[in-house]
């Protein structure tokens, strides 16, 4: 005759003793296990980077309007004169509004600092408390542009305000949305260069004319992209006049 | 089981049930951000938002993972069948926790624009032709419109409303989630690829998941075809008492044969409820018990006890040379079948 010891779980009923420690131990090795995977999956996560917003700061310099609003410096307590910033408004939004009519002028800025390393920038306050022509526009700062030749470059299209430390770590597909939102925005998009180019990693872009090229980057965004286009010197900071077509997803 | 819907018909097992869950919850997102990930060698601390996204993400993943695994492992080895006892809220709790990761990606990465969160979502999305750069953000919010679905609908109230095989359909969805989800991770973060970690153990993940529906269906994967009307079963001797012997018909369709004492009667392998196993349950106070839910049905007529209205088919048996033969055609659900009688010699 068959037999069974097998004992039998109803839901409502009572637990089978013979049961019993067996759940326990799965009840335990459940928990124990996730937080032992917790610690693992916490403890091995990649560094954000260093970039941030860094506190207050203020700024008096050349602006340049085209392809995006940067500020070429000629005094400030955190930068060196002739550093070269990128300016941005609050949150997704890049600084047009406020640059749009004083392209070429001396201004003086005031917002929060941002600072990775080789990218400078600057998070303007609103309106005129954050950019404002100066009285006195004179100024023997000339701001050279160097061409640099064209150049085949590989590497990644970020945002330029998430990159500079206001979102970490700014790059990588986990934030392509948030970058494609900061570029919508008209914030300045930056080229993450796989090496070096002239001293730099870090290049602004522009379409071939040198204007805002925001629409034809989109879909190549926080990934490694191999693009050709003519590179140049503004100041300090390089501009990568790139050539939409040529862009392609590294394989 | 019920006659009427209450929200959760609570017991002591599914508080103990759901203990260990909160735990399991509480110890994971605890130990990720207060030991973890001070552990980890970072330049600066991570945003809160980026901090608790992760913790969350990598949560929902892992528990999503496990109740898939419990399916499986209840056909391999039945003393798994009680941890599959309260799946469901195992399910809702998931989706609790998706939801919350979901919250703080919007909160963080779709906020600070012109746009709404929503439309933020919609618009920053591009790159759809392609394989590397598809906006992962939408496979995330397809597994979490799915386990919002399943979590809405899997209150006893809906089993009833959309029928046991509807229900059962719609809730294979989970599936589909789970394909979404590892989408979702496997095209993002997993492609940022510098945790080796979390890289290693997401692919063990889903690779347990696979395996273990692989050695389930191995196990059960010889299905008699046979075409005869009388289907041979199995000897009365092979069945112990208040248990089943379970006889496959066709692909789809299994009996349960169970043995009261002297007494044998055939019913649907189905359970009415969710569809349970009920060949592996037992005859409790005197009904055929699922294993499951533990809905309960008189073994000659396949109805559950007044006041309960479920019913299952019943199947007409026949014995002959002391082997007992199945009618290949089911019964109406609730019909009355006289049983079998037939006196097992007692071994020893």
């Amino acid at each position: 005759m068959a037999k069974t010891q097998e004992p039998f779980f109803v839901g409502w009923g009572k637990v089978p003793k013979d049961l019993r420690l067996f759940l326990i131990c799965c009840a335990v090795g459940l928990v124990v296990g996730f937080a032992a995977m917790a610690y693992a999956t916490a403890s091995t996560q990649e560094d954000t980077g260093a970039g941030a917003f860094m506190g207050q700061t203020r700024a008096t310099g050349v602006l340049q309007v085209e392809p995006y609003p940067i500020l070429h410096v000629i005094s400030s307590p955190h930068f060196e004169k002739g550093d070269t910033i990128l300016l941005s408004g609050n949150g997704k939004r890049g600084a047009i509004d406020q640059a749009k009519d004083h392209d070429g002028k001396i201004v003086q800025i005031r917002g929060f600092r941002l600072d990775r390393g080789g990218l400078q920038g600057v998070q303007l306050r609103n309106g005129q408390r954050g950019l404002r022509p100066t009285e006195n526009q004179e100024t023997s700062m000339q701001i050279p542009v160097e061409s640099l030749g064209r150049w085949k470059l590989s590497g990644e299209i970020c945002d330029g305000k998430c990159l500079g430390g206001a979102m970490r770590p700014g790059t990588g597909l986990a934030h392509r949305a948030c970058a494609n939102l900061c570029l919508l925005g008209d914030v300045a998009p930056v080229f993450v260069s796989s090496g070096p180019i002239d001293g730099s990693e870090f290049l602004l872009l522009s379409n071939e004319d040198g204007q805002a090229v925001t629409q034809d980057i989109l879909d190549y965004t926080a990934i490694l992209v191999g693009a050709e286009g003519e590179v140049e010197r503004h100041g300090d900071m390089l501009v990568f006049k790139i050539s939409p077509e040529t862009i392609k997803v590294a394989q | 089981m019920s006659v009427k819907y209450v929200p959760v018909q609570w017991n002591k097992n599914k508080w103990g049930y759901d203990a260990v869950l909160v735990a399991l919850v509480v110890a994971y997102i605890l130990i990720f951000i207060r030991l973890g990930t001070p552990a980890a060698e970072l330049a600066r601390p991570l945003d809160y938002a980026i901090l608790r996204m992760r913790a969350f993400g990598t949560c929902a993943f892992w528990m999503l993972t496990i109740i898939l695994c419990i399916g499986p492992l209840a056909r391999l080895d039945k003393r798994f069948l009680p941890v599959l006892y309260n799946r469901r809220h195992f399910g809702v709790l998931t989706t609790v926790v998706a939801f919350t990761h979901a919250m703080y990606v919007l909160g963080w990465y779709f906020s600070f624009s012109p746009q709404s969160q929503w439309l933020a979502l919609l618009s920053s999305a591009t790159g759809f032709g392609q394989f590397l750069g598809f906006p992962i953000e939408i496979l995330g919010v397809s597994a979490l419109f799915i386990l919002a679905v399943l979590s809405a609908t899997s209150h006893d109230f809906w089993l009833s409303f959309l029928s046991a095989p509807v229900w059962k359909t719609l809730h294979l969805l989970i599936y589909a989630a789970y394909v979404l989800v590892v989408g979702h991770v496997a095209l993002g973060y997993f492609q940022d690829g510098a945790n080796l970690t979390f890289a290693t153990l997401f692919a063990l993940g889903a690779l347990t998941v696979s395996g273990l529906h692989l050695a389930a269906w191995f196990k059960e994967r010889k299905v008699d075809e046979t075409i005869i009307d009388w289907v041979k079963a199995c000897r009365p001797e092979d069945i112990p008492d208040k248990r089943a012997a379970i006889v496959t018909l066709s692909k789809d369709e299994r009996v349960a044969i169970f043995r009261s004492g002297k007494s044998f009667s055939a019913v649907s392998n189905a359970c009415a409820h969710q569809g349970g196993p009920l060949g592996e349950g037992k005859i409790v106070y005197g009904c055929v018990t699922c294993p499951w839910h533990g809905f309960s049905y008189k073994a000659r007529n396949g109805r559950s006890p007044a006041p309960f209205t479920e019913m299952i088919p019943t199947y007409n048996m026949k014995l002959e040379e002391g082997v007992l033969y199945i009618d290949r055609k089911a019964n109406q659900p609730g019909t009355d079948v006289e049983p079998i009688i037939y006196e097992v010699a007692e071994d020893g």
